[in-house]
């Protein structure tokens, strides 16, 4: 970057503009990560015999998509039990 | 990410010049930082995974069969990323759509990874 940059220069409606940019990052970024997280998992779970090709079989295939919809799932049902444990 | 729409609006009625620019710079950093950042979480994922299954025994040399068995798991994990990414986008839409959850904080909750300011 050439100079410093000065927010405090920047009109309202930029500011606002620049506010709105950074919780579409955000957002992204909280997407990538949870990515990255269940990739990890599911390379774990699915690919598991000897890598000899570059792309994903039929069934590595299937499994990751399986792999992320039960994931997901899972997640859904910690979070729902949580709440009722909290209740008692 | 076409899910969440372009994270560029309108442009405001009046901005200076020099306005614009340090709007620009500022976006145009960020953009890059958070690119660095995912390669980067990218990068280390393969790694270890890769070297896992390709070097289960580090030999003194690195042998053909491994460097081969390398470049086909990095390819390979680059294509299971990207069928997560979507599989993931497409049940986080559903969800959003058919129950009215928000699963991606949630989601946050058991990756690690960061709440997101609001949802949009």
């Amino acid at each position: 970057m050439d100079q410093t940059l000065d927010i405090s220069k920047l009109s309202e409606a930029d500011k606002k503009e620049l506010t709105q940019f950074l919780q579409n990052e955000s957002q992204k970024s909280a997407i990538q990560q949870n990515v990255h997280h269940i990739a990890d998992t599911c390379w774990k779970k699915c690919i598991t015999s000897n890598i000899s090709s570059g792309r994903l079989d039929k069934t590595e295939e299937a499994c990751a998509s399986n792999c992320v919809d039960r994931w997901m799932d899972t997640n859904l049902a910690v979070l729902k039990h949580l709440e009722t444990l909290q209740r008692q | 990410m076409a899910l969440f729409g372009s994270s560029s609006s309108a442009a405001p009625a009046t901005s200076s010049p020099e306005q614009q620019e340090i709007k620009t710079a500022i976006v145009k950093q960020l953009q890059a930082e958070a690119a660095m950042a995912n390669a980067r979480q990218l990068i280390g994922k393969v790694n270890e995974h890769c070297f896992d299954h390709c070097v289960p025994s580090p030999g003194s040399t690195m042998t053909p069969g491994e460097s081969s068995c390398l470049s086909s798991c990095m390819e390979k994990y680059i294509s299971l990323w990207n069928v997560t990414s979507k599989a993931y986008l497409s049940r986080a839409s559903a969800e959003r759509k058919n129950n009215g959850i928000d699963t991606i904080a949630m989601n946050s909750l058991a990756t690690g990874g960061p709440a997101p300011q609001s949802s949009l």
